[in-house]
């Protein structure tokens, strides 16, 4: 058995062999560009196609709705950035939550700069944007709003579906940043009011350096990429077909697969959660107890917050491999964590977050070996109280 | 509760693949109701049987597992017998009382003799009686101090002692450190008349100091329990 234990799912995931095999002629012998009109050019441009179908039937969308880009960022970058340039109003407003990924806040602000009103939404101690807070924010001149299906760190589902009913209702336009959420829960935009969506490849064992964007037909966007006119004109580039073929196949892997997979990954989250109540009695549960993602857990040791770094560098010499916060925020880590502040939690309690995030390919030994390791790890930390555990918050 | 009761989703998240198998287990554990987070609060509830015991409500505007901000609480707890007057005994402001944990036999103390070798020299352990006065820096109380150990960290020094009368010197022995630095003390708020933060130096009368004069510190750890706002202290200087 391999030693190292990957519990990073919502950083990236593994390769799917599945998605690799899809994606091996493309890397060799279909080399062709789509936009060629010979039998190699033939050969590319039909791959795309029959990938942009999957990618559509995961959402059950129609296929000339989903715009290939380069990753997760860029579609959001695409949402956002570009539907302000299409909009012929003078005045325009924004609306999305202030626990969104970089990928949106700092277009946000980037927009901010050059005019635009941003209203954040605030959320609860679960991190549940409230939709009354949503119906109080909009206004007459609201075009967007945009919230995340799911959090990276803390794992909560938004009510997206009630979210995007009010949006729909008011006459604005609703995104979600469904990267984390894709393939793992329904997500069907025939019956849900979303115009826009965006997705990530390499969060679904798809590969890197691929994403896409659901543009509902009507929707009008600017491009970010000028050039040769691909993906309808909204992302000119010469299209990474190897990448798109993975994206492709992932994403019909996850929708064949999402409900069992999503069970067992309940389960398996469920019982290292229960498992630790009683092991970690100072462990406490970050987020929702339900409403979060099928293998994502987001959890804190009471008194040992500052020693989480710590906690997680042992745990990567054991061989296992978790975060604190977020993977972009590695470069940032010895900053608490604004997902959690903006949860309420103190600065001290916003740095010592420790993510697990099950995916594909983890398993129940994985999990009993994890929970084997951590007491005896965490027993080691240095803690900020002397007293015993006696009454943290419990799992 | 049928199949057709749920949404029909088949989404996986309750932890059972399909609503036609959680309808199922629905019959014999009701409970598992509150997993589906399609459904509203409201459906959920009626859902449920009665509780045997109501759920406490959270304090408002606070997560339940941040102890950031505590607020103004007046009320006694029956360790405090006194009503609060907000004053030392030198007519010096205060903003809360530090209760010694119910579970200890009096106040905790984080403390490390002036010479730290002295824990190992010593060889002292859970269970004896030191006594010491807090030199200098920390607090300069002029009072010879008597305790029981409680931990030993015997690499940095560092002593866990819970502050205790002078009888148990008398009846049990003890072991003299000279002096001591207090490095920091761990109890409850009962009262506060500001509101806590992580970060933040306060003014604080420890129930038990033998001369009722306040005590300054900065807070560095805070925790919410059942008994009332756990907190840490160091930084700690009388006056």
């Amino acid at each position: 058995m391999n030693d190292h234990i990957y519990f990073d799912n919502s950083a990236t995931t593994p390769l799917d062999p599945r998605v690799s095999a899809a994606m091996q002629p493309f890397l060799a012998e279909v080399f062709g560009n789509p936009s060629s009109l010979h039998w190699a050019g033939r050969e590319a441009h039909a791959a795309v196609e029959h990938a942009r179908q999957q990618t559509a039937d995961l959402f059950a969308a129609k296929p000339e709705e989903i715009i290939f880009t380069a990753s997760g960022t860029e579609s959001n970058n695409l949402a956002i950035i570009g539907l302000v340039e299409a909009l012929d109003q003078r005045e325009n407003h924004f609306i999305t939550s202030a626990i969104e990924h970089p990928a949106v806040l700092e277009p946000c602000c980037y927009l901010e700069q050059r005019g635009l009103e941003v209203t954040y939404l605030p959320v609860d101690g679960d991190g549940l944007v409230h939709p009354d807070d949503l119906r109080r924010s909009l206004r007459p001149t609201t075009r967007l709003v945009s919230i995340m299906a799911a959090n990276n760190v803390v794992g909560t589902l938004q009510p997206i579906r009630e979210l995007a009913r009010i949006t729909r209702e008011h006459g604005a336009l609703f995104h979600t940043d469904a990267v984390q959420a894709s393939g793992k829960i329904p997500m069907k935009v025939n019956t849900l009011p979303i115009d826009l969506l965006t997705l990530s490849a390499h969060k679904l064992n798809g590969p890197k350096g691929v994403g896409a964007l659901y543009v509902r037909a009507g929707v009008v966007l600017k491009p970010l990429m000028h050039g040769g006119g691909q993906e309808r004109g909204l992302r000119s580039a010469t299209e990474n077909v190897a990448g798109i073929v993975g994206l492709g196949r992932a994403a019909e892997i996850a929708r064949e697969d999402m409900s069992a997979e999503a069970a067992r990954l309940v389960r398996l989250r469920d019982r290292l959660i229960e498992t630790l109540a009683i092991s970690l009695p100072n462990a406490y549960l970050i987020g929702h107890r339900y409403r979060r993602l099928p293998g994502h857990i987001c959890l804190g040791l009471a008194g040992q917050e500052s020693e989480a770094i710590k906690l997680l560098l042992a745990l990567d010499e054991a061989g296992i491999a978790i975060s604190t916060g977020s993977a972009c925020s590695a470069h940032h880590a010895s900053e608490p964590s604004y997902v959690l502040r903006a949860m309420g939690f103190d600065v001290l309690r916003a740095r010592g977050s420790l993510r697990v995030t099950l995916g594909r390919f983890n398993t129940e030994a994985e999990v009993d070996r994890f929970l084997d390791v951590l007491p005896s790890i965490a027993a080691a930390l240095r803690p900020m109280t002397t007293r015993r555990p006696e009454s943290a918050p419990a799992l | 509760m049928t199949a057709d009761d749920l949404p029909g989703l088949n989404c996986g998240l309750c932890g059972l693949p399909t609503c036609a198998e959680l309808a199922e287990r629905l019959q014999t554990e009701p409970k598992l109701i509150e997993r589906c987070i399609h459904l509203s609060p409201e459906r959920v509830q009626g859902t449920k049987p009665a509780s045997a015991a109501p759920v406490a409500a959270a304090a408002p505007g606070a997560p339940a597992s941040c102890g950031a901000c505590a607020p103004l609480q007046e009320r006694t707890t029956s360790q405090s017998r006194l009503a609060p007057t907000w004053h030392d005994t030198l007519g010096r402001d205060i903003d809360f009382y530090l209760e010694h944990f119910p579970e200890d036999p009096g106040p905790r103390e984080i403390i490390l003799p002036h010479n730290p070798m002295l824990t190992r020299e010593m060889n002292i352990q859970p269970g004896e009686i030191l006594i010491g006065r807090p030199l200098g820096m920390s607090c300069g109380c002029p009072i010879t101090h008597c305790g029981v150990v409680m931990q030993v960290d015997a690499r940095t020094g560092v002593i866990v002692w819970c502050v205790t009368g002078p009888l148990n010197p008398r009846q049990k022995g003890f072991k003299d450190l000279g002096y001591y630095i207090a490095e920091g003390y761990e109890g409850m708020v009962a009262q506060t008349r500001v509101e806590l933060k992580i970060g933040m130096r306060y003014f604080f009368q420890p129930r038990m100091c033998m001369l009722q004069w306040r005590h300054s510190g900065l807070v560095n750890f805070m925790n919410r329990t059942s008994g009332g706002i756990q907190v840490r202290l160091e930084g700690l200087w009388i006056g």
